[in-house]
């Protein structure tokens, strides 16, 4: 991201993003912020980064938004016509292959990384991340854009398997949505026990007296 | 057109005949040249009944105001209308070639054109260009499913909005709709806001000035408010004038030529029967 | 120095009553030296529409040879004139159509269009249409003339006035421009007659 303070408003659109998909034990949760920002500029304060492209199959969106929203676009018209030809809905698979040919066939062309996520009858919740040079990789959770690397410590630590959530799912029930306000959002280091220092956590400890 | 020894007009489509003579040009050291920009302030709201699109009326060439009281809100149907920020000759040209696809579709299908059409028309055709056509716009209209406001950047990316801004002046605008902008506004509320943002950009934008242009779309009726707000006068008209004595330039050859005027063509021979 | 300056222009387009005035600088530079001064950048496209094309002098000769062609094309086709509004889309579309190479070119149509009313317009080299109601200018020394203009016109003006006020403001302001100068060609265009003049200039 252009982090230099002249605000480059020709710059291309572009989301300085962090999106996450995780499976659980029913299905998958996506998450995605929603800011899009030309240069310095928020551009749009309530984007949505987590597209529709079937009725059970979700894309989550980072980098250039004009070539993400490209990519989504063609990926829904395709599954449109594969869903009408194989007269079923498409799977987590086959949806995220062709996010990951127009991807991959693009490649020089396309500033894009996506996560797909999703549910069907056959693999049940599945993600799927397709990053920028069109590779897919199947996970059990997925993190992208410019804000992951502030994750993966966090998920290392958090992620378990057959995890249960309540929150913005995918499973064989149909999806919701959820929306956050930024300051209404729940943040994972405020359900850990308070510490006003150090020393507290160390004098807590009752010194071993030394001896030889 | 090199196929051919005859120039026969194109069929459309981009030429690149001039580009290596031009590229030849830039490399010899003469700069390349400015186009006409519209440094401009466009907006637009939903409000109540539907959308309100508001633009100033500045067309700038570098720092040269090359036109007083242009038009920035462009028709693109009748129940959809979109305002043009960049390169005016591309804001132009994207959208009269959009209006009249959108035209050829309402008659392919005999509805009226829906919001997304245009957005997807337009969308493509930018993202297609990677960026070279440079217009970004602020799309707004009415269809059957409801009021719709976009704003489309010159890379091909598109937002949807309840409020938006676009141009030089739009930090400007924007300041102003996030400090009053709320849901349901009123017609009356709408064009306030509207106007007072579209201000905001003409007196504290360099790049943008004059007057303001407001449209409002409704269900099944639209406005074009052509200079809603005149908030800059001429300051400096003189009352007479200067005039000039017959003669006094130096004139060094005349020709005049007469027009033959209303000339009558008159048809030989009986007219045709039907 | 751009490729707008390397040959040198002033182009002026005024509306008056019921006519109009379009008139150019006559000089035709290599940068600063002189090559010739009875240069014509002012074009007839028939009785009641003309265009100056300023700007690079190849790039006007051969627009202006692409634009008769088109014309002569469309009088076959429909048997009758362009009126400027129409002349201005084909000017624009053919300037447009250069997007990423253009001509380096700025024109300034003028034309009575039906009922003789007048039509003035400019664009920039890609086409970039700009209708007015009073007046145009094009050309290097475009700032001066729109000084001049600005405070020059009035509405409403007839033929001899036009006349006088479009080469009072074409001839003070080419005084400021290094690059435009010696004359100018005026044509003052009412429904009756086409006055065409020729200016005496400063020769510096």
């Amino acid at each position: 991201m252009d982090l230099n303070l002249n605000m480059n408003m020709n710059a291309p659109h572009s989301m300085g993003t962090t999106i996450i998909g995780v499976t659980y034990c029913d299905g998958v949760i996506l998450g995605a912020d929603s800011r899009t920002s030309t240069g310095m500029y928020v551009a749009n304060r309530a984007s949505d980064k987590i597209t529709q492209l079937t009725d059970n199959i979700y894309l989550c969106r980072s980098g250039s938004a004009a070539d993400s929203q490209a990519v989504s676009d063609y990926a829904r018209l395709s599954l449109e016509l594969h869903e009408i030809q194989q007269g079923r809905p498409a799977t987590v698979k086959a949806a995220s292959n062709i996010v990951r040919n127009l991807s991959y066939n693009n490649k020089n062309r396309l500033q894009t990384g996506m996560i797909v996520g999703g549910w069907d009858k056959y693999e049940g919740g599945k993600i799927y991340a397709v990053p920028l040079g069109g590779t897919i990789i199947e996970q059990p959770f997925a993190i992208g854009g410019s804000g992951s690397s502030y994750l993966y410590g966090f998920f290392d630590q958090a992620w378990k398997e057959n995890m249960t959530k309540e929150e913005a799912e995918i499973n064989s029930e149909g999806a919701t949505k959820n929306f956050y306000p930024g300051d209404t959002l729940p943040l994972w280091h405020e359900e850990l026990e308070s510490h006003n220092s150090l020393l507290e956590i160390i004098s807590s400890v009752s010194p071993v007296p030394m001896s030889t | 057109m090199s196929k051919s020894t005859v120039d026969v007009p194109q069929r459309g489509g981009f030429s690149f005949d001039l580009c290596r003579r031009n590229e030849m040009l830039e490399g010899k050291g003469l700069k390349p040249q400015i186009y006409r920009k519209t440094g401009t302030t466009i907006v637009g709201l939903v409000f109540q009944d539907g959308i309100i699109l508001g633009a100033d009326t500045r067309a700038t060439e570098g720092p040269i105001v090359a036109d007083k009281n242009c038009e920035k809100i462009h028709y693109m149907a009748p129940n959809i209308y979109c305002c043009g920020a960049g390169t005016a000759a591309d804001t132009e040209a994207v959208t009269d070639m959009v209006s009249s696809q959108l035209l050829l579709h309402r008659y392919a299908t005999g509805r009226e054109s829906r919001v997304g059409t245009a957005l997807t028309l337009l969308k493509t055709h930018l993202f297609g260009y990677q960026g070279h056509v440079s217009a970004a716009l602020v799309l707004g209209g009415v269809d059957i499913t409801g009021p719709h406001l976009y704003t489309i950047y010159p890379h091909g990316s598109t937002d949807r909005l309840a409020f938006a801004t676009m141009g030089s002046g739009s930090l400007a605008a924007m300041a102003m709709f996030e400090t009053k902008y709320k849901e349901g506004l009123t017609r009356d509320e709408g064009i306030n806001l509207v106007c007072e943002a579209v201000c905001s950009g003409i007196f504290n934008d360099l790049g943008s000035g004059s007057n303001v242009d407001v449209c409002v779309i409704t269900k099944g009726h639209k406005e074009y408010l052509r200079n809603y707000q005149l908030p800059n006068p001429r300051t400096y008209v003189s009352s007479k004038g200067y005039s000039f004595a017959k003669g006094q330039t130096e004139v060094l050859s005349t020709k005049i030529t007469p027009l033959k005027n209303n000339l009558v063509v008159v048809a030989e021979g009986e007219a045709m029967e039907e | 120095m751009s490729i707008f300056e390397y040959n040198g222009s002033a182009l002026v387009a005024m509306v008056g009553k019921n006519s109009f005035a379009i008139a150019s600088d006559r000089r035709l530079g290599v940068q600063l030296q002189t090559v010739a001064t009875d240069f014509q950048r002012i074009f007839k496209i028939h009785d009641k529409l003309y265009i100056g094309l300023s700007g690079l002098a190849t790039d006007v000769q051969t627009l202006f040879q692409r634009l008769v062609f088109r014309h002569k094309l469309y009088q076959l086709r429909e048997e009758r004139d362009m009126k400027p509004e129409a002349f201005a889309s084909l000017v624009s579309a053919m300037l447009y159509e250069k997007r990423f190479g253009p001509y380096f070119v700025q024109p300034v149509i003028a034309g009575l269009g039906d009922d003789d009313i007048p039509f003035i317009c400019t664009m920039d080299s890609i086409g970039a249409k700009e209708l007015a109601e009073d007046f145009v200018v094009a050309g290097t020394a475009n700032e001066s003339l729109y000084g001049a203009c600005e405070s020059m016109y009035k509405p409403g003006m007839e033929p001899e006035e036009l006349f006088e006020t479009v080469s009072q403001a074409l001839q003070s302001s080419v005084d400021r421009d290094c690059l435009s100068g010696w004359g100018g060609h005026v044509f003052v265009v009412t429904p009756a007659e086409v006055k065409e003049s020729t200016l005496k200039g400063r020769m510096d």
